[in-house]
């Protein structure tokens, strides 16, 4: 027997019209074990069915009802107040009035206090701005030679192209280009700018573009050492200038501490460059100098630079040196690392 | 008819009576709309509650062995609130203890009956979705409508009842394959 006749059998069963034969025959039928399993899933799905069935019915009975129901939708009772409440009404209304009027003034007087921090805030964003703008400003009458707006520098962090600077040398670029000795004059286009740590990172788009060597540096993940002697390499003129001193501060301008006071004499035009250890890695990025201190000089830590190159919110993955191929003394150092740093031109 | 006293609606449900199921689902609901809408639900959140509700109630009182020991009103309250609160918390509205509230009226066993049961109606509602037309009216006339084999040949047009039986038996494999679906991945 097959299953579709044992269903047959079973659902004329149900219904009462079978016939002795029948009868005999589906019990016969019942004593297969896979026959019987059958028979009971089929039992199991008819009971769902009817219950299902049932359900079915209830529910539409009562939701036709509930049409009826939601016209007689109660009206909202209105209450009135008892004219014997009114005064006390009128009591509790002033007094809500009054803490309305009071908390509106105290937030008014703490508005005040905080519109005086800003303002005084504002200075200090005024005067870190004539600190940090060590972007050298090309004088009107040398465009016509030079037509380039400011300049700072740059240094490669990828053989692929990609170059670190600071975000007040580019932060108004129409265009930017790059130049040094050994690479010549690219176009880059700035892909990252994080005004708040004064980071911009570059890449160059230039097709002509190529770099043979790898990068020799690391770009170390660990603060430097109070006193550690550091250097950089920047073009505040047309040729790159070395510039040395040491680790004076382990923060920056009014305590930030994401930047690192230095004793390097830096000049407009070195905003962006390398600030580098003994061992030829870098510690820092050059950002600024406090213009009443003499000989105190800023540059970015080089953390926050590893921040910046592992923001999720940049969408190109930028290989970074994994070590540091430096050999020899300070001046082998810089002869490696004179071919990375670049002057950045930027055109607004 | 005007059905006031419980034993009254209760012997006429019992009889299949429409009229009574009609009055009893009229009565009660204006209290369990007001209960659940003045507790973060809506209108038609109250209508769900109050459903499954007077269903668990019907389906009670098909049992000969079920006894009211209360008012109507006060049992279909009970489930209801019960039923709310619970939904409440699955929302996580309501964070106190259920269980330590008012159990004296032995509700609980509706309440996860209700669930038990409006869970398997949504499971052959859905298995019944996936099954399509004509399967699903065949399906439905035969086994919940009770039609014969001949009628339901001709409705759909079979040339003669053993086509209409294939037919039957065909969407009948399909409702098994869909609503065990769940089972055995299970």
């Amino acid at each position: 027997m097959s299953e579709r006749d044992l269903i047959e059998l079973l659902d004329r069963q149900s219904r009462g019209d079978l016939s002795h034969q029948e009868t005999i025959q589906l019990e016969e039928a019942l004593k297969h074990p896979e026959m019987r399993a059958a028979a009971e899933k089929h039992g199991v799905l008819l009971s769902q069915l009817h219950a299902y069935g049932k359900r079915q019915a209830l529910h539409t009975m009562m939701d036709s009802l509930h049409e009826t129901i939601d016209e007689q939708k109660p009206k909202g009772k209105r209450v009135f107040l008892r004219k014997a409440y009114w005064p006390i009404a009128g009591i509790a209304a002033s007094i809500a009035l009054i803490s309305v009027i009071f908390t509106w003034s105290l937030n008014q007087s703490v508005q005040d206090k905080m519109e005086e921090y800003k303002e005084l805030r504002l200075e200090v964003q005024r005067i870190e701005k004539s600190q940090n703008a060590i972007v050298k400003e090309i004088k009107e009458k040398e465009k016509a030679i030079q037509p380039s707006r400011y300049s700072g520098t740059g240094f490669f962090i990828s053989s692929k192209g990609y170059l670190v600077t600071s975000y007040h040398v580019v932060k108004d670029a129409d265009s930017v280009y790059i130049e040094n000795g050994a690479v010549g004059n690219h176009k880059a286009e700035v892909i990252y700018l994080d005004a708040l740590s004064d980071l911009a990172l570059l890449k160059v788009v230039s097709d002509t573009f190529e770099m043979k060597t790898s990068i020799p540096f690391l770009i170390r993940t660990a603060e430097a050492d109070l006193g550690e002697e550091v250097y950089t390499l920047g073009f505040p003129r047309e040729d790159i200038v070395f510039g040395e001193g040491s680790i004076s501060a382990l923060t920056g301008y009014r305590q930030n501490p994401t930047a690192y006071q230095i004793s390097i004499p830096v000049n407009p035009g070195n905003s962006g460059g390398p600030l580098l250890n003994s061992k030829g890695d870098l510690i820092g990025v050059i950002s600024g100098i406090q213009t009443k201190l003499t000989g105190a000089a800023f540059a970015v830590k080089s953390t926050s630079l590893y921040e910046v190159v592992k923001n999720d919110s940049i969408h190109e993955t930028i290989p970074l040196p994994r070590q540091n191929t430096m050999r020899g003394n300070r001046v082998d150092q810089v002869k490696k690392w004179k071919d990375l740093v670049v002057m950045v031109r930027v055109y607004n | 008819m005007n059905y006031n006293s419980d034993d009254l609606i209760i012997a006429e449900i019992r009889k299949h009576n429409q009229m009574a199921l009609r009055e009893l689902y009229r009565a009660h609901y204006p209290m369990v709309r007001n209960l659940i809408t003045n507790n973060s639900g809506s209108e038609q959140e109250a209508k769900d509650v109050y459903q499954e509700a007077v269903i668990v109630f019907y389906e009670k009182l098909q049992r000969a062995d079920f006894v009211l020991t209360c008012k109507i009103k006060t049992y279909l309250y009970a489930v209801c609130r019960r039923l709310w609160l619970k939904r409440l918390a699955e929302k996580k509205m309501y964070t106190g203890n259920i269980e330590s509230l008012e159990t004296f009226l032995g509700v609980e066993d509706e309440v996860n009956d209700v669930e038990e049961k409006a869970l398997a109606f949504k499971k052959m509602q859905v298995a019944l979705g996936g099954l399509g037309e004509p399967c699903k009216t065949i399906i439905t006339d035969f086994y919940i409508g009770d039609l014969g084999m001949e009628e339901i040949a001709i409705k759909f047009g079979y040339t003669n009842s053993d086509n209409a039986k294939n037919q039957k038996y065909k969407c009948l494999q399909r409702l098994k394959k869909l609503f065990f679906a769940d089972d055995k991945r299970n």
